[in-house]
């Protein structure tokens, strides 16, 4: 099982009801295919930076799920088929949310024995007597 | 004026240039992601091109990182490939 996150545009005169169609077709593919979602997000209308053929806006869906090669490929099928999905993309996040656990262990790490280190704790009390 | 440009040996740099240092560096921003558009929006001027390194001062790393985010962001229509 891999991470991914898959994002697509649909077109924004598709009214709301269509898009939950949409998702929940997508969930079904991903769950029967042993798939896990983490997390569908309905991003909302935002402007196309440029035009996907007439289009000069677009409603951005995100899910975020653990999944599975062959899912991937049905979902992206699924979405070049649809009508209403103007564009797509999948990006794998496993590889980078490893990176960065191990950047964030390493300065966790660090930071827990420049701590031990230099022992800045008993500095304070010592002010305290004073006044 | 003129004696002042006089004393300056010649090849000397007339002003002072600051440090650049790498913003993804200094504000530990480990994830460059590609959802993020006002971050990568600081790195594609008006024209829409990636930023050079010897502009933004961003180390070899995070410059990769950047350009693989940016280049995602273009192909979701989040950032333009070119305007004009």
């Amino acid at each position: 099982m891999r991470n991914y996150e898959i994002m697509f545009i649909v077109n924004p005169q598709v009214p709301e009801e269509e898009i939950d169609k949409i998702n929940s077709q997508l969930e079904g593919i991903i769950t029967s295919g042993g798939g896990k979602i983490e997390k569908i997000e309905k991003m909302g209308k935002r402007r196309l930076a440029y035009d996907v053929g007439k289009h000069r806006e677009g409603f951005y869906v995100l899910f975020v799920m653990a999944a599975n090669g062959d899912i991937i490929k049905e979902c992206e099928r699924r979405l070049r088929v649809m009508d209403a999905v103007i564009k797509y993309i999948t990006v794998r996040t496993d590889e980078e949310t490893r990176r960065f656990d191990k950047i964030k262990n390493y300065r966790q790490k660090r930071a827990a024995r420049r701590g031990t280190g230099r022992k800045p704790a008993p500095v304070e009390p010592v002010e305290e007597a004073m006044q | 004026m003129r004696s002042a440009k006089e004393k300056r040996p010649a090849g000397q740099k007339q002003y002072y240039r600051r440090k650049k240092v790498c913003k993804f560096c200094v504000e530990r921003i480990d994830s460059i992601n590609y959802k993020d558009v006002k971050l990568l929006s600081q790195f594609v001027p008006e024209r829409a091109k990636i930023m050079p390194r010897s502009i933004s001062g961003v180390c070899s790393q995070h410059q990769r990182q950047l350009n693989d985010a940016i280049k995602k962001a273009r192909n979701i229509a989040l950032l333009p490939f070119a305007t004009e």
